[in-house]
């Protein structure tokens, strides 16, 4: 059995702690904007136990990552500097979110519109 | 005993927004702790006698006595005792130091729990180390990490540095391989096969260690017939006991058999973190770690806590076993652990006086459910007295008798093993490397 095929070889933090750039074995990289981690965090805090109970978070424009840890072979534990770290970003979650970037992030500004918060 | 214990952990988890850059670098208290003389480890056990309160003022006038990093003041008058916390006759607090110093002050952090600690009314001290690092800098060098999988056949794709690897998390140092030996559910031999396979490898040339990960139910001291402490080296670090030549570390070297243990979650990946790290594994060709039944926190410590190179799934060919089987699979299939294969124990009885072979359990079927889940077959062993009576004496039957079929029999499953370890396929992949520009 092959783990996971989509197999990231580096995670960069950008120097200044706004972006991470992940590249995958086949080659494509994705760059990630700090705010979109923080608010598209996969947590329970942020995600909930069910879709129902997921969680708009605004307010995220200036956030900045401020450590990156692996856990087991699997994913990285990001560190925010508003104290987030409670998420587990798994390699297929973060292809996910490189792959989606656009229609994740469109879908992110619509719920703050709606709910009236702000970035 | 809990809450003093694993401190450091049960805040982590419980103020899941503290600030980040707090790092707790020490953990003040361990569960597996250290008698007075520092000759055997034992349980904390805190014992609650009444008699006169202490207040904070106390404490802060008796750590006035503890000099600082450098020797110039003490360590309150320099600001570097946090908001001390007084409960129950327990005291809690931390001291700040630089976050590259923190090893070094080790002996600053144990001195200001003794001060606490011997004063009057105080039972438990408790100091921790933290790091603080303003939020605007950078963290300190080494600013690039790679971190390397313990077992790169390969070197990295992208040309690792070779620098140490930052976090703690990568690997145990002279470590090699980790495999973990799981099932879905308990009975179906697991221990029993862990230390048969571990004296497979070392009879296949390999330099192995075992790990008892069964915080609840230890077998290794029975299994092995090892009896004796675990003695400390320096500091925290203990000095794994030996048994045919293998490296073994246990809860059972800790406490007596019989007694139980009774934890709640965070104890254990506590205690499994430090039966880890904090043993003097030397150097191993691998390290097999004997998991406790089951799906929970045991088996996700070890999966988040050190990237295994493999899991290795026991089960019996009943059908109810092999549904729980599955679920050990396909946990490890989620956090992605390569599983080396599939075990069938107790494949099928051999009569002891008449010779005839009863398939009890049915036979075959792990090897059908392993075809069925894509994962590899890596052999049967039957229901044998020998085994059983051998085990339970605690001599394994690979180092008693190396040559019997049923020895055989584990040795070819450590052979298949190894080989599904040093693949292409499952040892292939190294971990990302994380580069901070």
């Amino acid at each position: 059995m092959s783990p996971s095929s989509l197999w990231p070889t580096e995670l960069r933090l950008s120097k200044d702690k706004s972006s991470l750039t992940v590249s995958f074995e086949d080659g494509a990289p994705y760059t990630l904007q700090a705010e979109y981690l923080r608010v598209r965090s996969p947590s329970a805090e942020v995600q909930g136990h069910s879709p129902e109970q997921r969680v708009t978070v605004g307010g995220k424009r200036a956030v900045k990552i401020t450590n990156l840890e692996p856990v087991g072979n699997y994913a990285v534990r990001i560190t925010f500097d508003d104290g987030h770290n409670t998420g587990l970003y798994s390699w297929s979650y973060l292809r996910v979110l490189g792959a989606k970037n656009d229609e994740r992030w469109a879908e992110y500004l619509a719920e703050l519109a709606e709910k009236g918060l702000s970035r | 005993m809990f809450a003093s214990a694993s401190l450091c952990e049960a805040m982590t988890m419980a103020v899941e927004t503290r600030n980040a850059d707090q790092a707790c670098l020490t953990r003040a208290n361990h569960p597996l702790q250290f008698s007075r003389d520092g000759k055997s480890p034992r349980l904390s056990n805190v014992s609650e006698p009444m008699s006169s309160p202490i207040t904070k003022d106390d404490i802060i006038n008796a750590l006035r006595r503890v000099k600082g990093p450098d020797l110039d003041d003490n360590i309150v008058d320099l600001g570097l005792v946090s908001e001390v916390v007084l409960a129950n006759r327990k005291v809690y607090f931390s001291i700040t130091v630089a976050a590259d110093r923190a090893e070094e002050l080790e002996p600053l952090r144990q001195a200001a729990e003794r001060v606490v600690g011997d004063l009057d009314g105080v039972d438990q001290a408790s100091a921790v180390l933290t790091a603080e690092r303003d939020p605007g800098q950078s963290p300190p060098a080494p600013m690039q990490t790679s971190v390397p999988r313990p077992t790169p056949p390969s070197p990295p794709p992208m040309g690792g540095n070779g620098q140490q690897p930052r976090t703690q998390k990568a690997g145990v140092p002279g470590v090699k391989h980790i495999i973990a030996v799981a099932s879905g559910k308990g009975g179906v031999g697991k221990s029993t096969t862990s230390v048969n396979l571990a004296l497979g490898f070392q009879a296949n040339g390999l330099t192995t260690g075992i790990l008892d990960a069964d915080i609840y139910g230890p077998s290794m001291p029975r299994l092995l017939g090892i009896t004796g402490r675990p003695q400390p080296v320096q500091g925290n670090i203990l000095r794994p006991l030996e048994g045919y030549g293998l490296k073994v570390m246990s809860m059972g070297f800790l406490v007596d058999e019989g007694t139980p243990v009774i934890w709640r979650g965070p104890m254990v990946m506590s205690a499994l973190t430090q039966m880890l790290r904090e043993v003097l594994w030397g150097e191993l060709d691998v390290l097999v770690v004997d998991m406790p039944p089951g799906t929970g926190d045991a088996q996700l410590t070890m999966a988040q806590q050190v990237p295994l190179s493999g899991a290795i799934i026991v089960s019996t060919p009943q059908d109810l076993a092999l549904i729980d089987a599955r679920k050990g699979l396909n946990m490890f299939r989620q956090v992605d652990v390569p599983v080396l294969g599939i075990v069938e124990n107790m494949s099928y009885f051999v009569c002891p006086s008449c010779g005839e072979r009863s398939e009890i359990f049915g036979h075959g079927g792990a090897r059908i459910e392993a075809g069925k889940l894509g994962v590899p077959f890596l052999g049967e062993v039957p229901l044998h007295m020998e085994i059983r009576e051998k085990s339970d004496a605690g001599q394994p039957i690979v180092a008693i008798t190396p040559d019997s079929p049923n020895a055989q029999a584990y040795r070819g499953i450590a052979v298949r093993a190894w080989e599904r370890l040093e693949s292409e396929a499952v040892g292939g992949r190294a971990a990302p490397r994380i580069v901070i520009e």
